[in-house]
């Protein structure tokens, strides 16, 4: 699956294709308003990861072009204003999602990988991981077809983690999507812990492999147990 | 003191003095005119009584004429010309002043001294009179220097004022510029001219340092996103040694401080901006409960004693505001309160109240809403939060007050 990034940091546009980068996408990067609306014009991308200040012209009007010609590319805006207002403009013209500078990449790779998962499976939103499987729309997961209870957060903390396969992924950046931005209590990352061993315990005792692994108390990792760290 | 009591003072003191000194010197000025006036007559008479004993060879008669007395008194063998003026009282029945010229007259050998004495009534009647219209223009003048100085001064100085009346109302940062009416008196157009320069350069500096706020927090954005970025991406080298990953995370550390430094500032100059301007029916003790549920991790985390008491409550504000308040100051009393601590949240009719058990002592409540105001704690707060809900609540047209008794930090809004 091919995901276009229109950003014209250049060094912020070679991150994202370096994180997202891996078995299932590959990431084209344009850096100015023109090439990118050339890019649009020729292919089609499973996602458009768009910046709204650009060179040449605002991503609102790629976002616009996009719709008029009937594009079904999913499409997330990174913007460095974070006001209702952009976000709202940003939705109704036609956006999928909105995402705020200065993100964390995981949370990027989560949200395109949502964006990905509702154009392409159309309702039917099972997401598997080995022997994992979640059902999205009744937020439910199974470990070989047995439910296992878990509470709202662990649930994101799976789809979030399973977003982020084989990827390190920051303190920072779980207790970021966990609590949102608004919380300015991350000083310390130690109930972060509690829910991850939670998620952990509960995902073990249903009979998966042991997944999460912690590294050097940096972050955390999701990855087959036969991988190695 | 205001300037018209301060130029009154002035005005009447110097006034009175002026004419307390003028009366004082014409009442004697007027005495001494008179007396010498009197004593002319005085010596007119000495004149006829000296040329009658002269011409008949013995006194006159003595006639009585009103206000005039004349006295011979024989005076042994004296031929000393004596001659004196002097101002007597008379032992009348009504005590009055006297003028009187004492002389020695020879008449027929024998020396007579004689008294020739004029009243002072008339005299006196003068300067009675003179004194009380005098001191009767005296007051006159006052009263009427008195209205006119208030009526004229009032006029005059109305200019002022409004000048003043309108700088009063004047805050910077707000859209309303204050209106001076043009004058026809020089000075007050200056006056007008200069404030309203120094006004529209101040509100220019003003405006040019929030948008430099605002374009520096966006601009800020990026490379931050950037570094963050790279340290994702980083992170992900499986070549990493433990000592290496310490450095990313605070790196990571820095990075995150920074970002929210730059979202509260840029939160700060949004609602100083005014753009948070619609409103709506918040009901306020819903949004305190997903506030809590929101935070219930931290809150049990910490094992707080929570105490709830929550009365449905509408409040009208911006929703987004009202966020960002819960947020900030729940974040405020969750981070200042130890494990085990105690919070209490409390909503009825017109207040809100959280507060806290103290980790230290009484905050500085002068600086405690200040920007960068760090009651003394670690560096690891950018000590915007408080500043932030202060703000939210002066546009929302509340009032935040801070208190502290019993080791216990008390926040209260008030509707």
């Amino acid at each position: 699956m091919k995901i276009l990034v229109i950003e014209d940091e250049q060094q912020l546009s070679e991150s994202i294709s370096a994180y997202l980068n891996n078995e299932h996408f590959i990431c084209e990067t344009v850096f100015d308003f023109h090439s990118a609306i050339e890019k649009i014009s020729l292919y089609d991308y499973a996602c458009i990861i768009l910046d709204i200040s650009l060179p040449g012209g605002s991503g609102l009007d790629i976002l616009k072009e996009l719709k008029s010609n009937n594009k079904a590319d999913g499409v997330l805006i990174i913007s460095a204003k974070n006001s209702l207002d952009d976000k709202i403009l940003g939705l109704k013209t036609g956006a999928d999602d909105y995402l705020t500078k200065p993100f964390h990449l995981p949370e990027l790779a989560a949200r395109v990988d949502a964006i990905i998962r509702r154009k392409s499976f159309d309702g039917r939103s099972l997401v598997r991981f080995d022997e994992i499987q979640l059902d999205l729309n009744e937020k439910l997961v199974k470990v070989d077809n047995k439910i296992v209870d878990l509470t709202r957060k662990e649930y994101d903390l799976l789809l979030y983690f399973i977003s982020n396969k084989n990827r390190v992924i920051s303190k920072g950046a779980i207790a970021e999507h966990l609590w949102g931005d608004n919380m300015d209590l991350a000083d310390n990352y130690d109930f972060i812990y509690t829910h991850i061993k939670n998620l952990r315990k509960k995902l073990i005792q249903a009979g998966s492999a042991d997944y999460i692994k912690s590294v050097y108390g940096m972050g955390y990792k999701f990855s087959a147990a036969n991988q190695p760290k | 003191m205001k300037l018209f009591s301060r130029y009154n003072r002035i005005n009447i003191a110097s006034t009175v003095a002026i004419f307390l000194l003028a009366s004082t010197a014409f009442y004697f000025l007027l005495r001494f005119v008179l007396i010498g006036q009197v004593d002319d007559d005085l010596r007119i008479e000495q004149r006829e009584i000296e040329g009658y004993s002269q011409k008949f060879g013995r006194l006159p008669e003595p006639i009585a004429v009103k206000d005039q007395v004349i006295e011979f008194v024989p005076a042994g063998k004296i031929g000393s010309q004596r001659k004196a003026f002097q101002t007597i009282n008379s032992s009348g029945s009504q005590r009055e002043d006297m003028r009187q010229l004492i002389f020695s007259l020879p008449v027929g050998g024998q020396w007579y001294e004689v008294k020739v004495a004029k009243s002072l009534e008339g005299t006196d009647e003068i300067i009675r009179s003179v004194i009380l219209i005098s001191v009767s223009t005296i007051l006159a003048i006052l009263v009427a220097s008195l209205l006119i100085n208030r009526l004229v001064l009032r006029s005059l100085w109305k200019p002022f004022y409004d000048s003043l009346s309108a700088m009063q109302q004047f805050r910077l940062g707000q859209s309303s510029r204050p209106v001076f009416t043009p004058t026809s008196i020089e000075e007050f157009d200056t006056l007008n001219s200069t404030l309203e320069q120094s006004l529209s350069h101040a509100e220019s500096d003003y405006q040019r340092l929030r948008e430099f706020t605002d374009n520096a927090s966006h601009e800020l954005q990026t490379p931050l996103a950037v570094i963050r970025s790279k340290l994702d991406v980083l992170i992900q080298d499986e070549a990493l040694s433990e000592r290496q990953s310490q450095i990313v995370q605070s790196a990571y550390d820095a990075v995150r401080k920074m970002a929210r430094l730059n979202h509260s500032l840029l939160l700060l100059s949004k609602i100083e901006n005014r753009q948070f301007a619609d409103l709506a029916e918040i009901r306020f003790d819903q949004l305190v409960e997903a506030k809590l549920e929101e935070f219930s991790e931290l809150l049990h985390d910490k094992q707080f004693k929570l105490t709830v008491s929550l009365k449905p409550v509408i409040v009208r504000m911006n929703a987004e505001l009202a966020d960002a308040l819960l947020n900030n100051l729940f974040s405020n009393a969750i981070r200042h309160t130890n494990i085990g601590g105690e919070i209490r949240v409390a909503l009825d009719d017109n207040q809100f109240s959280l507060s806290n058990s103290a980790q230290q002592d009484k905050l500085d409540e002068n600086k405690l809403f200040d920007r960068f105001y760090k009651g003394g704690q670690s560096s690891d707060q950018h000590g915007l939060g408080l500043s932030i809900a202060y703000q939210i609540c002066q546009v929302s047209g509340f009032s935040i007050k801070y208190q502290y008794n019993n080791q216990v930090h008390w926040f209260t809004v008030t509707f």
